[in-house]
């Protein structure tokens, strides 16, 4: 009997994938990334990296995680195979968030500082171009035709839209106080940019550059002040938005056609950016306060689960 | 003129025991107001109560949750075991009650034995406690408490243990109180202590921070295990602990009851004798 | 039916029977039979010891003194095989007033292990001998104080029980209805040989039975016929006053 169980406790370890896919956490107070395995959610590893680890961006190979380690003023790039820092890119000075070029060759960093972006080379390891934006430029962009970046300004309260071919600010668009996120929908004819101050979301025309639409949140238990919008994602069938609503702790989901929230969802507190499974049946939400990851069902708009990763999660992407 | 002996079939104990829930049943359907009021109680709670508590419990996660609840989420288990509590209460009253004693008299006649026909009596509140149950959860969906599909199947033998339980009580305090004239007295001292001093509204480590006295009440109070069980499965969990000190809490109960109501004891002659005469 | 031969076996024998709540004694040395096919009154005041000797008959409370047995059948040793072939009239009512009548019948016979099915034409009978077929469907609270009676006194013989306890059966009861449940059941005992003890205050009710037994401060103080009973004092009124009286004096 025994050794019949032991076979079968080997075949079905011996059956399951290594990793579906895994999720990586970037926890900004204690330095490290978080690695989970997609299935099970248990902590796979935790890896230490620079300074105040922030906005983390997915290699388009998906063999590497670009970290902009905001106080160690560079960009670590995290093998992940061996989940080891093999390669540090430079940046100016508190670099936040980032977006990567359609050809999976270039970053686009905000530096949080010296109110610019900077396009990082990546091969070649060195920034050939900096453009001036508006103050505290946090959320980056890339149009799925890759012709236009857009970056938010916090201070300023803008979202620069900027070409990428002559690396210009080609318009700017007022929009809530602290825009701190920004997404092209999918066909590239609007961004959709978070404010986390005013809590409100602005549905711009991509083209003519006009807010078409502003989304707002209200929630009858939560002080309109808890109410911060921070991170979007967008379903790939475009049909649903998900957005962080920060010390609300809540996720708002969005019918994109109506543009009606269809309900909130309850999760750790200060909930700030996330990121969808493979498949897109889940998506993950760091919680910056309480320390964890939601897991939210996409079909059933259920939170399933919470599990703790680091200190001060922030941002959060999935590798399959 | 022959007489049939009824016990001697094992087919005419099951005819007792159902006819025993039929009429419970059909007292409880045609009750209007007891219907309703067991309906809309644990409702007025859910969306009066919990409106007020909203912010206060998204902060800490604990089992069975995987997640952040909303309050009406964590008190909806404790509603149920209200809904529960409530109903074996309302049974144990109506015994007591005089024109109930006839009907009490009338079951105790039964040739069933005594024991039998207590237990009858104490499964016909359960599954009328039990429909009241899933009427509550049905409505509480629209509220957004929704656990998986399973837990409403899970849930039954948590519901059935814990109203055995609950119904048990009633049972013992039917037989052993005899001012128990009205629902006041019940309420004061029976349902409100359970229910606040449980982890109905509050969870334990919630009350260890308040009052450890309160919490040593809570952890031997049996509504505590009674809501823990159904919370646990309702959410697919099985609470063992508490499963198993509402099964030494249920056998506890049943033979007070049982003991209490054996005609050979002259406790039930007691407490009838003089008002009967 | 019963083992012993049949005219030995006493529908009801209470031997040496005693009670007391507490320190008060309720009933002592009680002694009676009651015969199949006979009518026998319980007569006694008020708080004479007649709803405790019913109580202890019908096996609410035990016994301690004393054996009381149901065609042969101990109440203490064989009380299915005793309860099985009784049917009780309680003083108090206990129909479910929310309850139409055939449900109200269908849980007597079910307590009594009759399936609704095979209850089903016995419930009718029953009915139809109330005078209450038409109205199976409404509930019991629709009928009047002596339409329940007649009801109540159907559902305890719908088990067909031998022997019948009926305890003030015509309290809160009008005139007619009262002449109505007594021509019941002397029926009852005439046509079905059912033996029955009906325990009342009322002298009237005591003068239409077979056998009178009178009951006061917990003792028997007569047993015989009424024409008996009634002949040293001239009526039956003026012996129960004496037989009241000189056991208070």
């Amino acid at each position: 009997m025994k050794p019949a169980l032991l076979a079968l406790a080997c075949l079905l370890l011996a059956s399951r994938p290594a990793f579906a896919y895994r999720i990586f956490v970037s926890n900004e107070k204690d330095n490290t990334i978080t690695v989970l395995d997609g299935e099970t959610l248990n902590i796979v590893q935790t890896v230490d990296v620079g300074a105040r680890p922030r906005g983390i961006v997915l290699s388009k190979d998906g063999k590497s995680l670009y970290i902009c380690t905001s106080d160690a003023d560079h960009i670590e790039v995290l093998d992940l195979a061996t989940l080891t820092v093999n390669r540090v890119l430079p940046a100016y000075k508190d670099p936040e968030f980032m977006a990567l070029s359609n050809d999976g060759n270039t970053l686009y960093v905000a530096n949080e500082n010296n109110s610019q972006v900077s396009v990082l080379d990546i091969p070649q390891g060195r920034i050939v171009s900096e453009i001036p934006v508006g103050v505290e430029p946090e959320g980056m962009a890339v149009s799925p035709d890759g012709k236009t970046v857009v970056c938010t300004s916090e201070t300023t309260s803008m979202v620069h839209f900027i070409d990428v071919a002559t690396h210009t600010v080609t318009a700017s668009v007022l929009v809530g106080t602290r825009p701190r996120f920004a997404v092209f929908t999918k066909d590239g004819d609007r961004v959709w940019a978070s404010s986390e101050v005013a809590g409100t979301v602005a549905i711009i025309d991509a083209h003519s550059h006009k807010i078409l639409h502003t989304i707002h949140f209200s929630l009858p238990e939560v002080p309109k002040a808890a109410i911060q919008a921070v991170g979007i994602n967008i379903t790939a069938d475009g049909k649903t938005a998900f957005v962080d609503l920060g010390p609300a702790n809540r996720v708002a989901v969005i019918d994109t056609d109506t543009l009606a929230v269809k309900k909130y969802l309850l999760v750790g507190q200060r909930v700030w950016h996330g990121a969808f499974s493979p498949d897109q049946s889940l998506l993950f939400v760091a919680n910056g306060v309480s320390n964890d990851m939601s897991v939210i069902d996409v079909k059933a708009l259920e939170v399933t689960q919470s599990v703790p990763v680091g200190q001060a999660p922030w941002g959060i992407a999935v590798a399959p | 003129m022959t007489t049939r002996l009824a016990t001697a079939s094992r087919a005419a104990w099951l005819t007792c025991l159902a006819g025993i829930i039929r009429r419970e049943g059909l007292r409880w359907l045609g009750q209007r107001g007891r219907f309703l009021s067991a309906l809309v109680r644990p409702l007025l709670w859910l969306v009066v109560f919990a409106a007020g508590f909203h912010f206060v419990l998204g902060v800490s996660i604990i089992p069975p949750y995987r997640t952040y609840i909303p309050y009406e989420v964590y008190i909806a288990p404790g509603l149920i075991g209200m809904v529960q509590l409530f109903a074996s209460m309302q049974s144990a009253l109506s015994m007591v009650y005089d024109r109930e004693m006839g009907s009490m008299r009338l079951l105790l006649v039964s040739p069933f034995p005594r024991w039998f026909l207590l237990t009858g009596k104490l499964f016909a509140g359960v599954a009328v406690s039990i429909v009241q149950v899933y009427i509550f959860l049905a409505i509480a969906w629209f509220w957004d408490i929704r656990p998986p599909a399973i837990g409403y199947l899970c849930v039954l033998p948590a519901l059935i243990l814990a109203g055995l339980m609950l119904g048990a009580l009633g049972l013992l305090l039917s037989s052993l109180i005899r001012q128990l004239e009205n629902f006041a007295g019940v309420m004061n001292f029976v349902i409100f202590p359970m229910f606040f001093t449980s982890s109905a509204l509050y969870p334990l480590w919630r009350m260890q921070e308040a009052s450890l006295t309160l919490w040593r009440a809570a952890e031997a109070n049996p509504f505590t295990h009674a809501v823990e069980l159904i919370r646990f499965a309702l959410y697919v969990r099985i609470a063992p602990l508490s499963a198993l000190v509402v099964c030494a809490y249920l056998a506890i109960f049943l033979a007070g009851a049982i003991f209490f109501y054996d005609p050979g004891r002259g406790l039930l002659a007691r407490r009838l004798g003089p008002g009967m005469e | 039916m019963p083992r012993d031969s049949a005219s030995a076996t006493a529908a009801l024998e209470i031997e040496g029977l005693a009670f007391a709540f507490g320190k008060r004694q309720v009933l002592r040395d009680i002694a009676l039979r009651v015969a199949p096919g006979e009518l026998c009154v319980l007569l006694g005041p008020n708080g004479a010891g007649k709803t405790t000797l019913f109580a202890l008959a019908t096996r609410l409370y035990a016994a301690r003194q004393g054996r009381i047995a149901v065609f042969g059948h101990d109440l203490a040793t064989e009380p299915r095989e005793a309860l099985a072939q009784l049917g009780v009239v309680f003083q108090q009512p206990t129909l479910d007033l929310d309850l139409t009548l055939a449900q109200n019948l269908a849980y007597h016979a079910a307590l009594h292990g009759v399936a609704p099915r095979d209850a089903a034409p016995d419930i009718e009978a029953a009915l139809r001998r109330a005078g209450l077929a038409d109205r199976k469907r409404e509930r019991a609270r629709a009928l009047s104080g002596g339409q329940r009676r007649r009801l109540e006194l159907a559902r305890a013989l719908l088990h067909r029980p031998a022997l019948l306890l009926l305890d003030e059966p015509t309290v809160g009861l009008d005139i007619d209805s009262r002449a109505t449940l007594l021509a019941d059941v002397q029926a009852l005992c005439r046509e079905r040989g059912v033996g029955v003890l009906w325990a009342t205050h009322l002298i009237d009710e005591a003068e239409a039975a077979a056998r009178i037994i009178v009951l006061h401060e917990g003792r028997i103080r007569a047993d015989s016929t009424p024409q008996q009973i009634a002949a040293p004092a001239g009526s039956l009124a003026a012996a129960f006053a004496q037989l009241t009286r000189r056991a208070a004096a």
